[in-house]
């Protein structure tokens, strides 16, 4: 699913954009506040559905190669992480929609999950 | 939509509060920060989470939510499941993650 | 160096012409009298870990000992209280601080020995040592610092290993981690990944070494005071020592178990402490290790093995 496609599903705000990211295909989503999950389970290139606002949401995503974060029920990091993000070049998007109604919203819409997809 | 077709049509596992799966299922909530599930979450709600901690069980009771559903295969801890059942608190595993679960709940209709 | 003739040299070649001895040696060096005994020599080797020490008199390097001339001395029965200049090497090989690092690289192929003493032109005095890791360490400092201008795959540091040196020899990078600091959490980490993209490892191999790095880092600023990542890194395997100073885990078979943690509420509402992450970290390893002891701290040995390209 492109991003272009993502923003509008989520209507998503962004927060980083990142040149050469801005119309990335993202192939599976994850939803989660827990980082050490987030780290057990996503797969290279997913999108990040997270309500956790620290930068260790940005350091999860440039360890375990995430290129878009998506912050869900209209949580915003405060500025210096949104720089941390255009650091490690990960593009950051925000959302008012809830973590169950994004998540809900991108799978109808034909975004796999992390544990569908390593099924396939 | 009751519990009891939740736990039949995501193939649910049930570990607690059995007896209490004909609760009505006003919509979802899914997150794994205690303080915005308290904060967020809904009356009647089912909620999604990773967490096993026993505060889970303080959190669905307090705001009267209708069950509880781990993600990933996790156990609870056994305290938490205790607790689950004093305060009568459906809890249910899932092998999914959040995003999944929510993405099959959102296709049959929950909001 | 099979490959320095090339027409074309890559960006650490062109380095190790650029880089003079002085900028990549280390500067206290531990030395040693003629009339030292071979017992110091024993206890220095002991308690600096390190194998060679030159010998002084006057400030002017009149031989070396090593590891070598100690065995040798405990095989023959020698005296363990007789001087070190019976036992040194006399004739010691040495490189001049101003020299550049391709020559000093050149004498290590050509010699076989581990370290140099390093003198000065003009006055002939000991002013260091050098090895081949403190080569290496110096060509990715600078690669560090001129990586700021450019991007990665313009730079070519990934054949480090095979442009400069062609044994085995060990890159040991250090970082030091200050507890509580939530802010800073996962920086040495991002450190680290960032030194291993540069020396070319696979994006497979570099994420499994930064999400266990990560995840022994967040333990460190977590659980203990301070603490400190130690990585030494060979091109077949990384190798992450995560050290500190306490508290200490009581029952490190249960810490193992998914699921099962110590951390306080506020530390789960940051997002970690769900007892995720020394299973990851035994997930993404090859080989791990833990030892605790109650108020003396942690140690955390994991090993990654490098694919073959």
């Amino acid at each position: 699913m492109k991003l272009s496609r993502i923003i509008s599903i989520l209507d998503a705000e962004i927060l980083c954009n990142v040149k050469d990211k801005s119309n990335v295909n993202i192939t599976t989503a994850c939803g989660a506040d827990l980082m050490s999950d987030v780290l057990a389970f996503i797969k290279s290139e997913a999108l990040l559905l997270t309500g956790l606002t620290t930068p260790q949401v940005i350091y999860t995503a440039e360890n375990s190669g995430v290129n878009v974060v998506c912050f869900v029920r209209g949580k915003k990091p405060c500025r210096e992480i949104v720089n941390l993000a255009k650091e490690k070049k990960i593009v950051l998007l925000a959302t008012k929609t809830p973590m169950f109604e994004s998540c809900g919203k991108l799978y109808k819409n034909g975004l796999t999950g992390c544990s569908e997809i390593s099924k396939q | 939509m009751k519990i009891r077709d939740i736990v039949k049509t995501l193939g649910l596992k049930v570990i607690s509060g059995e007896k209490f799966l004909d609760i009505e299922v006003t919509g979802g909530y899914a997150g794994d920060l205690l303080s915005d599930a308290l904060a967020n979450s809904k009356k009647g709600n089912i909620w999604i989470t990773l967490q096993i901690h026993q505060n889970i069980i303080a959190v669905a009771s307090s705001k009267e939510l209708s069950g509880i559903i781990i993600v990933n295969g996790r156990k609870p801890e056994e305290e938490t499941l205790k607790k689950a059942k004093e305060e009568k608190i459906p809890v249910m595993i899932s092998n999914l993650l959040t995003y999944e679960v929510a993405g099959r709940l959102y296709e049959i209709g929950i909001r | 160096m099979k490959t320095l003739d090339h027409k074309k040299p890559s960006k650490t070649q062109e380095l190790t012409y650029e880089l003079k001895v002085e900028q990549v040696m280390r500067k206290n060096v531990t030395t040693l009298k003629p009339d030292s005994t071979m017992k110091d020599v024993r206890r220095i080797l002991r308690n600096n870990k390190i194998s060679g020490i030159p010998v002084v008199a006057d400030d002017r390097l009149v031989g070396i000992v090593t590891i070598e001339d100690f065995i040798i001395c405990l095989l023959e029965g020698g005296e363990i209280d007789g001087k070190v200049e019976n036992r040194m090497t006399k004739n010691v090989v040495t490189v001049y601080s101003d020299e550049p690092i391709v020559q000093v690289v050149g004498k290590f192929e050509k010699s076989g020995y581990g370290r140099f003493p390093v003198v000065d032109r003009d006055n002939k005095k000991l002013v260091g040592i050098i090895t081949k890791g403190d080569i290496i360490e110096g060509l990715l400092k600078k690669l560090e610092i001129d990586y700021q201008k450019e991007e990665i795959h313009t730079y070519r540091a990934s054949h480090i290993f095979e442009d400069v040196i062609s044994d085995n020899s060990t890159l040991i990078l250090k970082y030091r981690i200050k507890g509580g600091e939530f802010k800073k959490a996962g920086e040495q980490t991002s450190k680290l990944r960032k030194s291993l993209l540069r020396l070319g490892f696979l994006p497979e191999t570099i994420r499994r070494v930064a999400i266990a790095t990560f995840e022994a880092e967040m333990n460190i600023v977590i659980f203990t005071p301070e603490g400190e990542l130690v990585a030494k890194i060979q091109p077949d395997k990384i190798m992450v020592n995560a050290i500190d100073s306490g508290p200490g885990i009581p029952d490190v078979k249960k810490a193992m178990r998914q699921g099962y943690s110590t951390a306080p509420d506020w530390v789960r509402e940051l997002g970690f402490g769900a007892g995720m992450g020394l299973p990851n970290i035994k997930n993404y390893s090859d080989e791990m290790t833990l030892e605790s002891k109650v108020n003396e701290g942690t140690n955390l040995n994991f090993v990654i093995y490098t694919k073959k390209k």
